[in-house]
C-alpha cells in the first residue's frame, strides 16, 4: 500500500517510449468504450461526488459530539453508518473524511505534476545538473518511502497541510524520473534536433516539442500517484501523523476506532470499505489511461 | 524488634501501625506456592526499552524490573515505608544519621552474596546517574562500617528522606557493586528479586525465570506492595508487548495471555461474562489533569482561567476519557488514602455557563484563542482535550486543539517561561499520587514543568507551603501545608484536574494471587 | 560482472552520503527531544534537563554533525538512546527479523503472485483471467493496517486459528515462527501479489506474442515445455529486477505491519525511534537500511546482467 510508491518505478518499465499523442477526442472514445476504466470512473465518481456534496448529504457536523449515542451499530436509531466512541455519526464523518482525503491526494497530485515535471525535465534536458538533480532523487527514493514521510511530518509536526508536504516530498523524485526518462528520450528524436538546427529556445523546445510528448506516461503516473497519496495519507492518520483530529480523515477515523476493534468493529470497516472503494477506482482509472495512452501496449490490444 | 514500617511523613502518623501490624504477623505461617511451575504469560500494552530501573521513570520498565530488582526499602500495600533489602534502620535523634542493617544471604542472580558494599556501589551510580538522583542531594556521605552496615549521613535534617528513599517511581535498586559504571539504560540486568532474566527482545517480550537462589524476606509472611515474603511460583514469566487494545483482549479470550494491562472499557461488559476471566479494576490509576500556562495571553489572567475552570463538566470529560471507568475525584490525592483533602471543592466541577460569562466579560477577554496541546498517543487525554474545546466553545471561548504527539507535547511544555503556543497542557499525574502528597506536589516545585508563572511572578503562597512541606517536622503541619497548597493551586488554577481513571486489567480465572499493586507483580502468583 | 559490481557500488556512494545528510538534517530539526521519552509520564523538568545535558543535546548542530561523521568513520553509529545498546547491535538484532518477513512475504509473493499472473496470461480475457486480476486489483488498493487488523479479528479472535502476536524467532522454533509470521507476511504480500501478478501477466502476454515462441508452438512443443522452458525464463528478466523493489516494499510495509503484530524488527524500531526522537538509532538505523536496500539493488543489478548479457549495462 504505503509502499505502493515503488510501483511507479514498475510503471515506468512501460513506459519508456513516449510517441506524439493521438487527437484527445480519440483517446476520450478509446477510454469510454475500456470497460474497466468506466468501472473506475464509476467508483471515483461516487466518492468523488460524495465528497464534493459533503455539506448537502451530511448535514451533521462531523466533529460534534454526542455521548449519548455512542456505539450506536450501522441502521441504529437512524445513523446509516453508525457512530463512533463520541456518538459522532460516521455517515457523516466518512463522506467529509472523503472530502479531506481527496483534497490531499489531490493536493499531492499537483505538486506533483508542477514539481516533479520541472526537476524531472531540468534533469533529462539540461544534462549538466542531471548528475547532482538524480543523485539527490535517487538518494530521497533509497529511503524506505513511509519512514522518510513519518520523519517529515514528525519534524513538521502533524497536519493537514504538512502531510500533503510530506507525501508530495516522497513522490516528487518518483515523478521526476518519469518525466526525465520520457524527456531524455524526445531530446533525441529528430524533429527536435530539428528544432535545435532551426535554433529554437530551450524553453520553446521543451514547451511546444517535449513536454506535450511527455504527458502520457506523466498522466498515467498522476493517476497512480493519487491512488497510493490517499493510501499513505491513511497510514499517516492512522499514525497519528495526519491531519489533526478531530478532523475526520478516513486514517483518523480508523486510528480512533482501532480500539474498539472488537466491539465496534464498523468504525474501522466503513472508512476502510470506503478507502478502498477510492484506490481502486484510482488505479482502474489508471488501468484504463495506460491502456489507452501508452502506444506500445495499445498496438498489442 | 526492630522497626520494619515506617509511614511516610506526608501520610498520617497512624500508619505506623501498619508497619506494626505486618511485623506481628511474622508469627504466622510464611506464603507457599499453591502449585509451582509453568510459564506465565501477561499481555503489556507498551514497548520496554531499557530495564534499567535507575534511569527509566516509565511504567513499562516497572512492570517488568520491578520483579527482578529489590531496594533497601520498599512500600507495603497500604504505601507505608517498610524495609526489604535492610533488616532494619534506625534514625538518630537529630535526624542526621541512618543506619541500615543489611539481610543477610541475600543473594544476587550471578550467584554473588549481597553486602553494604553492593549497596554503596548502587547509591553511587544512583547518584550519578538516575533522573531522580535529587533525593540524594541532602545526603552528605553513606559509609560501610562493615559489611552488613550500611550508615547515611545528611547535611541537614529532612523528615521526608525515608519516604524519597522507598519510592517506587524509580528506586535506588541494588545491584552488584562493580556494575556502578553502567551507562545510563545499560545497567546490567542482575538483581535479588524472585525473578532474574532469561530473554529480552525490545519491541516483542521479555522472558524470566524463577531464581531458585532467592532469599524472601522472613520478617513477612505475605508479599506486601513491592516487599514483604516473595515467592516465585512460575518457572518462567513472559511479559509479551501487545499494543492493539483488540489482540490484548482477544489474547486474554483465548488464553493466550494469562494477563494482560490496560483493557478498554467497552470491553468489560463482555469479559465479565466470561467466567474464564477475571476482571481486576485499578482505580485510582492517575490524575486526569490539564495544567494552565501562565505565562501565555489569555491564561496569564487568572479570571480566563477561573472563567474555563467555572464552565467545566467533568463528568463529561471523564466520561468521554474513559468511556465511562472513572470517579470525580477533587484534587491531588484519592480519598483512600489519609492523606486526601477536599480542599478547594468549590472550584470543582462547577458547570456554571452564567459564572464563566460573568468572569470573561470582567477579564476583558476579547475572543483570544485558546490552545488546548493534547496528543494522540494517550487516547484518554485527546479525548479530555475535545471535551473541554467544546464546553469552552459553548461559552465563547475561542478553544483550539494544537494535537502533536507525546514526547513533542511535553516537550513544549517545557519550555521556560514564557513557553509560547499552548494554553492548557493535558497529562495524567499516576505514579506521584499513588505514592503520596509530598510526591505530587514536587510537580509544582521551582523549575516545574506544570508550573509556570512568568518571570518573578512566582506565588509566594507556594513556594512557602511546599518549604513547609518539606521541612516541617510535625507530620500534621506538612498535611497542613499541603491542604493549603491544593487549595491555592485550585484557585489560582494552575492546574485542573478532571477526576480519577480507572485502568482495568484482567487475568485468566486459575490464576492464583495475581494482584497488581498499580504495576504486575509476579511473586506469590500461580496457576490453581 | 565485476565491472557492473563495481560501477554500482561506486554510483551508489553519493547516493549514501546525501542519504546521511538528509537523516541527520531531519532528526535534529524535529521539535521536542528524546529526554521527554525516556523520563516518561510523570518525569519533572529537572530530570528531562538532565537527561539532555548527557547526551549531548544541548551542543551546537554542526559539532552533533561532526561528532557523527567522526564516529561514523570508525564504524561507530553511537548508541541508541532508547535502549542504551549500540545502534549497530540492535541494527543487526532486529535487521534479520525484518529480511526473515519480507522473504516470507516473498515467497508468497512469488508462488501467488507470479503464478496467478503466468495463468491469467495463459489464460487471457477468460474468467480466470479476470478474478485473477480482480483480486490482484484489491490487493493493491487495500491498506495493510486495515488487512492486518480485520485478520486479528478473523483468524485469531473468530476462528482461533492463529495467535494474536507474540513473535517467535525462525531459528528458535520454525514452526512457531510460521504461526506467529503468517498474518504479517500475508498483510505484506498482498500489494506486492497484486503488483507482481498484473506484471507477471502483461510481461508473460508480451513474451507469448514473440516470434520465439510462437515457432516454438508452430514446431508442436507441447505447451507446458513453451511455458517454462522459453516463455518464463525470459519473462523472468524484467521480473528480477522487480525482486529489488518488492523487498524495498515489504520493509516500508513493516513500518506498521510490524507495530501491528509486535514484531520486533527494523520498520517497529524505527518507527519508534522517530517517535522517542531516539536520534542515534534513527540515524543509523535508517543509513543502515536504506545502506541495505541500495545493496540488494546492487545485486539486482548484477542479477539481471548475469540473466541477460545482451542487456548493456547503463544506469542514467
Amino acid at each position: 500500500m504505503v509502499a505502493a510508491e515503488a510501483d511507479a518505478p514498475l510503471e515506468e518499465d512501460f513506459e519508456m517510449a513516449p510517441v506524439r499523442q493521438a487527437p484527445w477526442r480519440m483517446n476520450l472514445r478509446r477510454l469510454m468504450r475500456h470497460r474497466l476504466f468506466v468501472l473506475g470512473l464509476a467508483l471515483c465518481g461516487i466518492v468523488f461526488v460524495a465528497g464534493i456534496l459533503a455539506q448537502v448529504i451530511a448535514q451533521t457536523d462531523p466533529t460534534r459530539l454526542a455521548m449519548r449515542w455512542k456505539f450506536r451499530a450501522p441502521g441504529v436509531d437512524g445513523f446509516i453508518f453508525g457512530t463512533d466512541n463520541f456518538g459522532r455519526s460516521l455517515w457523516s464523518r466518512v463522506i467529509w473524511g472523503a472530502q479531506l482525503s481527496l483534497y490531499i491526494g489531490f493536493s499531492v497530485v499537483a505538486l506533483n505534476a508542477v514539481f516533479g515535471t520541472l526537476i524531472g525535465a531540468s534533469a533529462g534536458y539540461f544534462r549538466r545538473i542531471d548528475n547532482l538533480l538524480m543523485r539527490v532523487n535517487d538518494a530521497l527514493m533509497a529511503f524506505p518511502a513511509i519512514l522518510l514521510a513519518i520523519a517529515i511530518t514528525a519534524v513538521l509536526g502533524p497536519s493537514t497541510f504538512n502531510a500533503i508536504l510530506a507525501l508530495s516530498i516522497v513522490y516528487i523524485p518518483r515523478t521526476a524520473r518519469i518525466v526525465r526518462a520520457s524527456v531524455i528520450v524526445l531530446r533525441e528524436m529528430e524533429y527536435v534536433q530539428a528544432a535545435v538546427a532551426a535554433g529554437a529556445g530551450h524553453w520553446r523546445i521543451l514547451r511546444h516539442h517535449i513536454l506535450p510528448n511527455a504527458m502520457a506516461p506523466l498522466i498515467v503516473q498522476l493517476s497512480f500517484l493519487f491512488a497510493y497519496a490517499v493510501l499513505s495519507e491513511a497510514t499517516l492518520s492512522f499514525l497519528g501523523l495526519g491531519a489533526v483530529p478531530p478532523t475526520p480523515t478516513w486514517g483518523n477515523i480508523m486510528a480512533e476506532g482501532r480500539q474498539y476493534l472488537l466491539e465496534a468493529p464498523w468504525i474501522i470497516t466503513i472508512p476502510g470499505i470506503a478507502l478502498m472503494i477510492t484506490v481502486m477506482g484510482l488505479n482502474l482509472l489508471g488501468d484504463g489511461l495506460r491502456d489507452v495512452l501508452d502506444p506500445r501496449l495499445r498496438i498489442q490490444q | 524488634m526492630a522497626r520494619t514500617g515506617w509511614a511516610p511523613y506526608g501520610l498520617a502518623a497512624a500508619m505506623t501501625l501498619a508497619g506494626a501490624l505486618a511485623s506481628t504477623s511474622a508469627l504466622a505461617q510464611a506464603f507457599k506456592c499453591p502449585k509451582v511451575g509453568g510459564d506465565f504469560v501477561f499481555g503489556q500494552e507498551a514497548n520496554v526499552n531499557s530495564l534499567d530501573q535507575m534511569t527509566s521513570s516509565t511504567i513499562s520498565t516497572r512492570n517488568v524490573s520491578m520483579n527482578i530488582f529489590e531496594a533497601l526499602m520498599a512500600r507495603d500495600e497500604n504505601n507505608n515505608a517498610i524495609t526489604d533489602l535492610a533488616e532494619s534502620f534506625t534514625e538518630s535523634p537529630d535526624g542526621l544519621v541512618y543506619t541500615f542493617k543489611l539481610r543477610q544471604g541475600v543473594k544476587f542472580h550471578n550467584g554473588k552474596t549481597m553486602t553494604s558494599a553492593d549497596v554503596a556501589g548502587s547509591w553511587e551510580r544512583y547518584k550519578a546517574k538516575a533522573n531522580e538522583r535529587q533525593i540524594l542531594d541532602n545526603v552528605e556521605k553513606w559509609e560501610t562500617p562493615d559489611a552488613a552496615t550500611f550508615v547515611v549521613t545528611m547535611k541537614k535534617r529532612q523528615p521526608t528522606f525515608i519516604e524519597f528513599i522507598s519510592s517506587f517511581s524509580q528506586p535506588i535498586v541494588i545491584h552488584p557493586a562493580e556494575f556502578k559504571d553502567d551507562a545510563p539504560q545499560q545497567l546490567r540486568t542482575v538483581g535479588t528479586g524472585p525473578f532474574q532474566l532469561v530473554e529480552f527482545l525490545p519491541g516483542s517480550h521479555v522472558k524470566l525465570k524463577r531464581y531458585d537462589g532467592y532469599t524472601p524476606n522472613t520478617k513477612y509472611t505475605e508479599r506486601t506492595g513491592f516487599g514483604g515474603y516473595k515467592q516465585a511460583c512460575f518457572d518462567t514469566v513472559t511479559f509479551r508487548i501487545v499494543t492493539e487494545p483488540g489482540a490484548r483482549v482477544a489474547g486474554l479470550r483465548t488464553g493466550e495471555l494469562h494477563a494482560v494491562e490496560d483493557i478498554p472499557f467497552v470491553s468489560v461488559a463482555e469479559l465479565k461474562k466470561d467466567p474464564r476471566i477475571t476482571i481486576l479494576p485499578l482505580e485510582n490509576w492517575w490524575v486526569h489533569i490539564t495544567s494552565a500556562n501562565l505565562s501565555q495571553p489569555p491564561t496569564d489572567n487568572v479570571k480566563v482561567r477561573q472563567a474555563i475552570q467555572a464552565v467545566l463538566d467533568m463528568d463529561e470529560i471523564m466520561e468521554a476519557s474513559t468511556d465511562g471507568n472513572y470517579k470525580l475525584n477533587v484534587g491531588f490525592q484519592y480519598p483512600h488514602q489519609a492523606s486526601y483533602t477536599d480542599a478547594g471543592k468549590e472550584t470543582y466541577n462547577q458547570k456554571n455557563a452564567a459564572k464563566a460569562k460573568a468572569l470573561l466579560a470582567e477579564a476583558g477577554y476579547k475572543g483570544e484563542p485558546v490552545v488546548l496541546l493534547t496528543n494522540k498517543d494517550y487516547p484518554s487525554m485527546y479525548n479530555a482535550a475535545l471535551v473541554m474545546s467544546q464546553q469552552m466553545q459553548a461559552v465563547g471561548i475561542k478553544a483550539e486543539l494544537k494535537v502533536v504527539d507525546w514526547p513533542t507535547s511535553v516537550q513544549m511544555q517545557l519550555v521556560a517561561s514564557p513557553s509560547p503556543g499552548w494554553n492548557f497542557f493535558f497529562t495524567g499525574y499516576g505514579t506521584q499520587p499513588a505514592l503520596g502528597a509530598l510526591a505530587t506536589m514536587n510537580f509544582f516545585m521551582g523549575t516545574n514543568p506544570n508550573y509556570k508563572p512568568k518571570p518573578g511572578q512566582e506565588d509566594p503562597v507556594l513556594k512557602a507551603e511546599w518549604d513547609n512541606m518539606n521541612q516541617k517536622v510535625d507530620p500534621k503541619e506538612r498535611q497542613a501545608a499541603f491542604v493549603a497548597m491544593q487549595k491555592r493551586i485550585l484557585e489560582q488554577v494552575l492546574v485542573i484536574p478532571f477526576g480519577s481513571l480507572t485502568k482495568v486489567q484482567g487475568a485468566r480465572a486459575n490464576v492464583v494471587g495475581y494482584k497488581p499493586f498499580r504495576i504486575p507483580r509476579f511473586a506469590n502468583v500461580s496457576f490453581q | 560482472m565485476w565491472g557492473v559490481a563495481l560501477r554500482s557500488i561506486l554510483g551508489s556512494l553519493p547516493v549514501l552520503l546525501i542519504v546521511s545528510l538528509i537523516t541527520f538534517g531531519l532528526m535534529r530539526l524535529i521539535p521536542g527531544d528524546p529526554s521527554a521519552a525516556i523520563g516518561g509520564l510523570s518525569a519533572t523538568s529537572e530530570q528531562l534537563a538532565q537527561i539532555r545535558k548527557e547526551l549531548g543535546l544541548d551542543e551546537p548542530l554542526v559539532v552533533q554533525l561532526g561528532k557523527w561523521y567522526a564516529e561514523l568513520l570508525q564504524g561507530n553509529l553511537g548508541r541508541s538512546i532508547m535502549m542504551g545498546q549500540d545502534v549497530l547491535q540492535v541494527t543487526i538484532i532486529r535487521l534479520p527479523v525484518t529480511i526473515a518477513l519480507a522473504l516470507y512475504a516473498l515467497v508468497i509473493t512469488l508462488l501467488l503472485g507470479m503464478g496467478s499472473g503466468i495463468i491469467a496470461a495463459l489464460r487471457q480475457n477468460t474468467v480466470v483471467d479476470q478474478i485473477a486480476m480482480v483480486l490482484a486489483m484489491v490487493g493493491i488498493s487495500v491498506p495493510n493496517f486495515f488487512l492486518g487488523l480485520l485478520m486479528i479479528l478473523l483468524f485469531a479472535v473468530h476462528l482461533g486459528w492463529l495467535p494474536t502476536g507474540g513473535y517467535i524467532p525462525l531459528w528458535k522454533d520454525p514452526i512457531g515462527w510460521l504461526r506467529t509470521s503468517t498474518m504479517p507476511a500475508l498483510s505484506l504480500a498482498l500489494l506486492q501479489m497484486g503488483l507482481l501478478a498484473r506484471i507477471t501477466r502483461s510481461t508473460m502476454l508480451e513474451v507469448l506474442r514473440q516470434d520465439y515462441i510462437r515457432t516454438a508452438r508452430a514446431k508442436g512443443l507441447p505447451a507446458r515445455l513453451v511455458v517454462t522452458k522459453h516463455a518464463l525464463s525470459n519473462a523472468m528478466i524484467p521480473i528480477v529486477t522487480v525482486i529489488g523493489i518488492i523487498i524495498s516494499l515489504s520493509i516500508s510495509g513493516a513500518v506498521v505491519t510490524e507495530s501491528l503484530f509486535s514484531i520486533p524488527g527494523m520498520g517497529q524500531l524505527l518507527t519508534q525511534a522517530v517517535l522517542n526522537r531516539d536520534y542515534p538509532m534513527v540515524q543509523g538505523g535508517l543509513l543502515l537500511t536504506t545502506t541495505f536496500l541500495v545493496l540488494v539493488n546492487i545485486l539486482v543489478d548484477i542479477a539481471y546482467a548475469l540473466l541477460d548479457p545482451r542487456v548493456r549495462y547503463e544506469r542514467s
